[in-house]
This record gives structure tokens, sequence and C-alpha cells, in this order.
């Protein structure tokens, strides 16, 4: 259905060498709008030795700082600006997609220097952004020129309405769920095992709560085991471990998506413990079209992805205790992980990228009426060129 | 003397600032007109197969009349009945979908997924085409701008009422 071919920029804030929900998002999004015909140009931030897909356009060395209990590398400041205002200026687009506008990077950048047919994602879900309620009069000029904007779950969405007084809509990031659907079972994984991914080392990915909850769990389940997969190194998480139930964990390392695939299918079930800080839960969407059976915290985005318990089992975030009698329960009830794990694997085919893209495009078409391409602002040219008479002497 | 330089950069800062904020109101007048062409193009496209419905054999005779009569309504109000008559149309659609789902045949059923299809995309328009109104009415309220005329002679965007929950 995607008919007319357009010049599409999308602005991805964060650095494009360290992985993350974000970019991983904007990477399928972009290739998947190739893949269709459309010529996409991506601007984000690299380091400069970093090796670039071709549609990629480097913006620039980012800068690391701690946000939303994680380390963001972003990039803003007046030479990102200059550079932003070129790529506009040389793309000719017809429509600028923007991720996560509302955080001090090139995506607010743009933002501000552009006019015309623009599209806001936004990422994020906190119940207490400070620093966007602190920024908001500010934010509000730029935010108000999308001409729409998209929320990536019904958690994100809330933060919009609350923090930018916006409303957006909801549309789910998008997995390939085919390269889920076909793993093969690996003995290795299977039997009584329990399946993490996630940089474990942060503490809002929860395994923290899981290894708490293992004493327990082994005492029902002498046999149970857990696999780890994630990058980071597993020598803190090991020393945390009580020393009786250290060969219970296996820590894999990071995992190849095929892996990851097999991963899914084999494993008896998948525990997502997450904190916090959560905004949709790829991960878990993958969980699901892997066609494991899921045990998720009930974190505003987790309840709305697992369709408040429909889809996976959800246990109250950061008890452990309830962790152990959810996974036990799971674990001596065979017909009940195969049904959610089924229900679960149909609910995953909505966030396919086929679906998903589609819906992204339609809102696209709707940015797009009225014609205009997308250019450089008006008030953005008059302070360059006020600037560059400064600049002259 | 000693005042004339703050109150000269003063004088620059407020006209910088309304005409800033005159940009703005501008932007959001036109994204208040381009979202609602939008939504008026697609519920129109709406009227049009609501009316092939009608035609078709999903529909008995008596809620093929309902039907015609609000797809025609739909398409000929004005802009103050708009919301109204589009509304209706949303209810008789609701109520001959309601049971007639399994009824269809495979061409019918074709025109109940362009339907269904159309209907989403009817939903993203309008929370579109709100947020534009509720923004610029929300700048428009603004103290500063309501003194200056700065909206000039634009009228002050309305909400369009739509159930979407009928949809």
């Amino acid at each position: 259905m995607l008919s007319k071919l357009l010049k599409i920029g999308i602005v991805c804030p964060y650095s494009w060498d360290t992985p993350g929900g974000v970019g991983n998002h904007v990477r399928d999004l972009a290739e998947y709008l190739i893949a269709q015909g459309h010529d996409v140009s991506v601007l984000a931030p690299a380091s400069e030795d970093a090796i670039l897909p071709s549609y990629v356009v480097n913006a620039g060395k980012p800068i690391s700082i701690p946000y939303n209990g994680a380390v963001a590398r972003i990039l803003f400041g007046p030479v990102a600006y200059s550079r932003v205002r070129n790529w506009i200026a040389e793309g000719n687009f017809d429509l600028l997609h923007l991720h996560e506008p509302a955080i001090p990077s090139i995506s607010l950048l743009a933002c501000w220097a552009a006019e015309g047919p623009m599209v806001g994602t936004f990422h994020a879900a906190a119940k207490h952004q400070k620093i966007i309620f602190a920024i908001g009069p500010i934010l509000e000029p730029a935010i108000e020129k999308l001409s729409a904007r998209i929320a990536v779950s019904e958690a994100a969405r809330l933060t919009l309405t609350d923090h930018l007084d916006t409303d957006a809509v909801v549309i789910p990031n998008g997995i390939y769920a085919s390269r889920y659907t076909h793993g093969s079972p690996q003995s290795k994984w299977q039997g009584n095992t329990i399946g993490f991914i996630g940089r474990f080392e942060e503490s809002r990915k929860g395994l923290r709560v899981l290894i708490d909850a293992l004493p327990v769990i082994s005492r029902f389940a002498p046999d149970v085991k857990v696999f780890v997969a994630g990058p980071g190194d597993p020598e803190e998480a090991i020393k945390s471990i009580d020393p009786q139930l250290r060969a219970r964990f296996e820590f894999l390392g990071k995992i190849s998506e095929s892996d990851k695939a097999d991963f899914m299918t084999s494993v008896a079930l998948y525990v997502a413990p997450n904190t916090g800080g959560e905004s949709f839960g790829i991960i878990v969407a993958e969980a699901l079209a892997g066609g494991a059976c899921v045990v998720a915290s009930d974190i505003p985005a987790f309840d709305d992805l697992l369709g408040h318990g429909q889809y996976g089992a959800l246990f109250e975030s950061e008890n452990s205790t309830e962790l152990a009698k959810v996974i036990i329960d799971l674990l001596r009830n065979q017909d009940k992980r195969i049904e959610l794990a089924k229900s679960g694997k149909d609910h995953a085919q909505l966030f396919d990228w086929s679906v998903v893209a589609e819906q992204i495009y339609s809102v696209y078409e709707m940015a797009m009426v009225g014609g205009s391409k997308v250019r450089v602002a008006q008030d953005s040219r008059s302070w360059s060129r006020f600037l560059s008479r400064e600049e002259k002497p | 003397m000693r005042y004339l330089v703050p109150t000269v950069f003063f004088a620059l800062f407020v006209i910088w600032y309304l005409t800033f904020l005159a940009r703005r109101l501008d932007r959001l007048h036109l994204r208040v007109d381009n979202s609602w062409a939008n939504l008026d193009v697609l519920l129109q496209k709406r009227a049009s197969v609501a009316l092939e419905i009608a035609h078709s054999d999903i529909a008995d005779p008596a809620s093929s009349l309902l039907l015609t009569g609000a797809a025609y309504q739909a398409r000929d109000a004005s802009i103050q009945h708009r919301s109204n008559a589009e509304s209706g149309l949303s209810g008789a659609l609701g109520l001959l979908l309601e049971d007639s789902r399994h009824l269809a045949t495979a061409a019918d059923s074709q025109l109940l997924t362009e339907l269904s299809a159309l209907t989403d995309k009817i939903r993203v328009a309008i929370a579109i085409h709100t947020d534009a109104v509720s923004r610029s009415q929300m700048l428009r309220r603004k103290y500063v701008v309501r003194t200056f005329r700065l909206a000039g002679n634009a009228p002050l965007p309305v909400t369009y009422e739509f159930e979407a929950d009928v949809l």
C-alpha cells in the first residue's frame, strides 16, 4: 500500500555506535522504508571513526550525560546546529521524522531549524521528568511545529500529555516478527529454564529482582537454570549471587539475532523484571514473537504490552517474592505456559514492521497534506544571517 | 540618556517577541487548516464508502435507507452541522456493522475492510486535528496575543466534536 515514493529525513538523537532502543528503532524503520523504495537519510551523532551504513549522515561526536537511569550519548551546540541546518537545506526532504524531540539533542535542533511537514516520535516514558518540566516553556514553540506526534506506548503518551500538554497517536515500536518465529529449540536451553536478555549491569533492567527470587524458586524447582544474555561484565553480578546458587546461573554474553530466536523458543520462561524507565519493551515483544512464555513486572509499559496479563504473566514490580510465586506456578503448569506463549505469539504480529510501518506511513501522509516541502525555517535563517554579519569583521 | 540603550534593547526585544508569537500563531493556523483538509477528505471518502455499502447486499432496505440518508447529510452538511452529521453517519454504520459482519460475502467484505482502514485513518486524523486546534486556542488565549491582535482576522479554530468511540 506504500504508494508514493518520498524523500524522508530521519533524525536520531542518540549516538549511532551505541545500540539502544531508539537507535534500533530508527535503523529498522529506515531500512524498512528503503526496502519499500523510499529515499531515506538518517542524521545521527557518531564518533568520527564509526563505520556507518550509507544512509546515515554523521552529525558529530556525541557527549555522554546521565539521563533517565542510563547514560545518554547526545549532541548539541552551535556546530551541531549548523550541521543540522545544512543537512535540512541540502536534503530537499518531503518530510522530517524526528525521534525524541523533547530531549536536548539534534532532533530538537532540527525541529527548531526546519519548517514544513514534520512528524515527531516520543519514546521516553517517565513519571516525573523534571528537566522537561523546567524547560517546557522553551520546548513548546518547537514541539508545536510538529505536524503530527507519535508515542510508542500508552505510557509515553501519558508522559507527553502530562508534561507538554499535547496529544499523540500511539503506534508501537516495530520488530521483525518473522525473524523470531522460526527459531529452533536448543536442548541446552530447554528444561526448567529461565531466560533474561538485557544490559544486566543497569539496575533498572532488574536482574537483581530475579536473583533475589531464585532461592525460593530453587527450593521448589531444584533443577532450575537461569540464562542471562546481554553485553556486560558478569563478575559483579556473580559476586552478588548466593554462592550455593551460582551454578544455577549462566552468563552467555551478547548473543546474535538468530541465537535470540532459538533462545526464546527454547527457554521455559522469559523473565523481564525491569523496574522502570522502560517505555515500550521491545525485548518483550521479541520474546512474544519468539514464542516464549513471558513473565514481566507490572510497570505501565509491560502491563500495556501484555494486555494486562492476557499475553504473559505479570508480577508486582521489584517484588521478588511474588516473582518467585509466579515463576513456580508457571514452571509447574505446562499447559498454562503453552497457552500464554501461544496467545502472546499471535499478539506479537501486531508489532511486526509490516503493520507498524504502514501506520507510520499513514501518519506521514497526513503530515504532508498541504503539499509543501521541508525547508529551513524563516526565523532561523534571519538569525543566522544576523550571526554571520557579526562574524565577518 | 542613560536609559536610552536599555530602552532600545527592550523595545527590540518586544518587537522580536511579538513577531515570534505571530509566526507561531501563523504556523498553528496553517496546521489547523491542513489537518482539517486532511480530515475532510477522509470523511468524504467514508461517506462515499458508506453509500456503496448502502447499495450493496450487506444492507437490508431499511438500514440502506438510513445509511443513504446519513451519508448524504454528512456530505452536504455545513461546517456547523458537520460534526453532528458525521456522528450520525458513524452511528448508522455502527448499527449496521454490528450484526452484518458475519453475513458479508467476499466482495462486500472488501468494502468493510476498506471502511475499517479508513476508520483507523480518521481516528488518527481527528487526534492530529484536535491537537492543532487546542494548541492554537491555547495560544490565542494569551493576553499578549489578544491585546496586540496578533491573530489578525483569522477566525478562532473550533474543536471538532467527534465521538471516536462510535467509529
